[in-house]
């Protein structure tokens, strides 16, 4: 233990650097995905033909490509065609970013299809506008019934970004890897790594549990 | 006056409602008999608009509408210290993240809820002890309270009420008709299905007995001790005397 410690204090600036980069990577990720997933989701579900069927094609595709591949194919090929260098950080951003929003999508128009048609009619009998029953109803209960699995997805995305790496961005397991091969100590290091993403990620999955449970009867 | 004329419905072409004609009058009481699968919900949606029939003519104080048309009509519905009409669903469909009492609340729009009907309400249907409570938290009785008193609350001139005794105990329901009779008096036109035909022999203006998707029969309740049709004289002696007949 005292090992681990030391290695950490040792390397504290690099560590922090590669924190750093994981989470603002993780942010931007969960920011773009959730909003751009949360619009193609309800659009997805208004317009089925026009824009749902066009996304649940590009889901179904890039549900079948490794997010490895995916991220090298924006990284390398992708960048070629067009004649342009991004940096990694953008890319893997980029790659999760889209790969995040699918899924969300994905989530969200489930839901609003699936919604009871019964308690919108219910509503309109009781006299409330269009416009109010996707606000006061129709919403709330979406996102309560969506909430627990985009959570999830929110977690294995920030577990993704460690694909970041194998383009060369400096985030939290390329600077454990770069330690590692310095002090050998795999056992501490790694060991490390694996507490930092469960004391980040361990809270938002007991959230997600919490809220299954408590929004259970929406089922 | 609701008036319906020549209505028809069918699902996936298969004939529902058979060319129903029909009128609720404000301030009586119509109730609608018949065995299950008559088309009892499908009338009641039908005359209430809540569905567009297939074909005929609707009218609802003054404004009619032909059928077949596809836009759904739900300006009967609008809200504006009180409702033309109201419908209580038989499956009650309380929006399940409100509580109770949002439930009741929420559609009452402008200054505020009638503090006077809310507590007259609260106690006839005895609310208190769940209206603070979730729809999944409570039993169906319980629920059917609240979609009754939610009905209530926004003043219709005309209520549908689709079987919303089926779940509560004698005395209450003894305390929903006795309500009932009350918003008669006030000139409500009530328009309800209901398995209870003790309540359509005692307090009914008219009744109308339907089956296989057609009026078959329909007058005063004296149609329940001196059935016309064959059809309702079946239907009735089914029951076997025990549902009926106690009118003292």
């Amino acid at each position: 233990m005292k090992e681990v410690f030391e290695i950490i204090y040792r390397y504290k600036a690099e560590f922090l650097i590669g924190i750093g980069v994981t989470l603002r990577m993780t942010l931007c990720i969960w920011i773009v995905g959730i909003a751009l997933g949360a619009v193609t989701g309800v659009f997805s579900a208004k317009f089925p033909k026009v824009i749902g069927l066009p996304v649940r094609v590009i889901t179904f595709l890039l549900g079948g490509v490794p997010v490895l591949v995916f991220l090298y194919w924006l990284h390398y090929p992708f960048q070629t065609l067009l004649g342009i260098q991004i940096e990694g950080f953008y890319t893997t951003i980029a790659a999760l970013a889209i790969i995040n929003a699918m899924l969300v999508a994905e989530q969200i128009r489930n839901n609003i299809e699936q919604f009871p048609k019964n308690y919108i009619l219910s509503a309109e009998v009781c006299g409330f506008s269009p416009a109010e029953i996707v606000l006061k109803i129709q919403a709330p209960h979406v996102i309560r019934q969506v909430l627990p699995s985009v959570i999830v997805i929110q977690v294995v995305m920030m577990h993704s970004t460690l694909f970041g790496s194998l383009i060369s961005v400096d985030e939290i397991f390329r600077i454990a890897s770069r330690v590692n091969s310095e002090v050998y100590k795999p056992v501490a290091v790694f060991s490390s790594l694996a507490v930092f993403f469960l004391i980040l990620s361990l809270p938002l999955t007991a959230l997600s549990y919490f809220l299954k449970k408590k929004y259970r009867y929406l089922i | 006056m609701i008036i319906g004329e020549h209505i028809n419905q069918q699902f996936g072409g298969v004939p529902v409602l058979n060319d129903i004609s029909l009128k609720i009058p404000k301030g009586e009481i119509t109730v609608l008999i018949g065995p299950s699968g008559s088309g009892k919900t499908t009338l009641l949606k039908s005359l209430s608009l809540v569905e567009n029939p297939a074909g005929g003519r609707v009218t609802i104080g003054g404004e009619s509408y032909s059928f077949p048309r596809t836009e759904p009509v739900r300006t009967q519905f609008n809200f504006d210290g009180s409702q033309q009409l109201g419908v209580v669903f038989q499956n009650l469909d309380l929006i399940p993240h409100w509580t109770n009492r949002e439930n009741m609340l929420m559609p009452l729009k402008g200054p505020g809820p009638d503090s006077v009907k809310l507590e007259q309400l609260i106690d006839i249907l005895k609310l208190e002890r769940f209206l603070d409570k979730y729809p999944h938290r409570c039993s169906r009785g319980e629920q059917q309270r609240i979609a009754i008193a939610r009905a209530f609350m926004l003043n219709p001139q005309y209520l549908f009420l689709d079987e919303v005794t089926s779940a509560l105990d004698p005395e209450l329901i003894a305390a929903v008709f006795k309500y009932l009779m009350e918003l008669r008096t006030a000139g409500i036109g009530i328009f309800i299905i209901t398995h209870f035909l003790l309540f359509a022999q005692n307090v009914a203006d008219t009744i109308i007995f339907m089956q296989n998707g057609s009026i078959i029969e329909q007058g005063k309740s004296a149609i329940m001790n001196n059935p016309q049709s064959p059809q309702l004289k079946a239907f009735l002696e089914s029951l076997d005397g025990i549902l009926i007949n106690n009118r003292s």
